[in-house]
């Protein structure tokens, strides 16, 4: 049964086989006409076929008709418009590649506009001014400009000295660490709005060894938290609140005489 | 399809015409060949008025071996009106096997047809087509 309907199948097939061998590309199509190759009813059919062809070719276009195809815009290409190219998934992902790169770019020249030697230091003396307990301190009930001398005698820290414009104000508690790159950081904790006070070395030129100065005060921002930096004999000092620069402001300008 | 050169030709234009204008309002169809499938439509539309072939039992003949030169003998123009007085859809199956541009696949697409009907058509096309040589340009050797 299986084998008549292939038969039947295959004879289907030479019926409709192609005239010339350059539409042989159907598999099916192909092993039909090899089995039947030899077959003179299959070559008297791809004569008459062929010839017919042939005939067929003979009936020429009329000139009208003719024209349509030496027209170069036969069918003038459709516009694409600005919707159908946006719709399209490869520009929007590559729109959307390219916005998030440059939004990086934004971002990271943005961010370091306002960059200073020692700004890296002092963005992440924020995030510790963020993590900070007041327990982590030792006690101590002075007013900030005092703590200067305790920094030298106690720690051996020269020039941790504390701006006119916070020494003033009564301390809460203060210590000194190292950070990951063992400089020494001296911490103070103020009363006055729960501000921290953070003195570190000033970056120095790698080759030269000199310190990178930088003049007044340079504002940085990190997670919620803004410092007030600068920079004094080679040791930076940074008040640091949790709020933004209007918050700072007012601490920084001198005081009236 | 249509043995009328004059009909062809309108036809032609008037395909070439609406698919033109599919393709400038960006609205052409997505499946494969469906300009041809709309031209052999509008052919056998442009027919259906015609006077129709009396349905009569025709002639067959096996294929002959030298059938090539009967073929030589005959003008495409006979041919041409032979194909399409034939019957749809053995009409449209002729033509578009003849133009020799589609193969069996395309056809079955085009002519919506099953490979069985078409092989049938063909086949019986054939023999038909011989016959009519044969009357046409009797062979000598043949009684």
């Amino acid at each position: 049964m299986k084998l008549l309907s292939s038969m039947r199948r295959q004879r289907a097939l030479l019926n409709c086989a192609p005239i010339t061998a350059r539409q042989l590309a159907d598999r099916r199509m192909r092993s039909a006409v090899s089995r039947a190759d030899n077959s003179a009813e299959f070559v008297d059919q791809q004569n008459f076929d062929r010839a017919l062809a042939r005939l067929v070719r003979l009936i020429s276009i009329p000139a009208e008709s003719a024209e349509w195809f030496s027209e170069k815009d036969l069918v003038p290409a459709s516009k694409r418009t600005w919707k159908s190219m946006v719709r399209n998934p490869a520009v929007l992902a590559i729109s959307t590649a390219v916005v998030v790169i440059a939004g990086v770019f934004v971002f990271n020249f943005v961010s370091h506009l306002n960059d200073f030697p020692g700004s890296a230091t002092a963005r992440k003396l924020l995030g510790v001014a963020g993590s900070t307990r007041s327990v982590m301190l030792d006690p101590v009930n002075a007013e900030a400009g005092t703590l200067s001398d305790l920094f030298f005698m106690k720690h051996g820290l020269e020039h941790y000295d504390i701006p006119e414009e916070f020494a003033d104000f009564d301390t809460i508690g203060c210590r000194v660490f190292e950070d990951d790159e063992s400089r020494r950081i001296a911490q103070i904790w103020l009363s006055e709005k729960r501000m921290q006070l953070f003195l570190f070395p000033a970056e120095r030129d790698s080759k030269s060894g000199a310190v990178l100065q930088f003049p007044g005060w340079r504002y940085v921002h990190q997670e919620g938290w803004t410092g007030a930096v600068t920079e004094h004999s080679g040791v930076c000092f940074m008040a640091a609140i949790r709020g933004g620069e209007k918050d700072l402001a007012p601490y920084l300008t001198p005081p009236k005489e | 399809m249509l043995g009328d050169s004059r009909k062809a030709q309108e036809i032609f234009h008037a395909t070439l015409r609406e698919a033109a204008g599919r393709a400038a309002r960006g609205d052409l169809p997505e499946e494969d060949f469906w300009l041809f499938r709309d031209a052999r439509w509008r052919c056998l539309e442009a027919t259906k008025s015609d006077l129709q072939p009396e349905s009569i039992e025709m002639d067959e003949r096996d294929v002959a071996p030298d059938s090539e030169s009967q073929v030589q003998h005959l003008d495409p123009l006979q041919l041409a009106i032979w194909i399409s007085a034939a019957p749809d859809p053995q009409r449209s199956a002729l033509a578009l096997f003849y133009l020799d541009e589609f193969d069996y696949q395309e056809i079955l697409d085009i002519a919506e047809l099953k490979l069985s009907e078409l092989s049938r058509l063909l086949a019986t096309g054939r023999r038909q087509l011989q016959a009519w040589l044969d009357s046409k340009f009797p062979q000598p050797n043949k009684v």
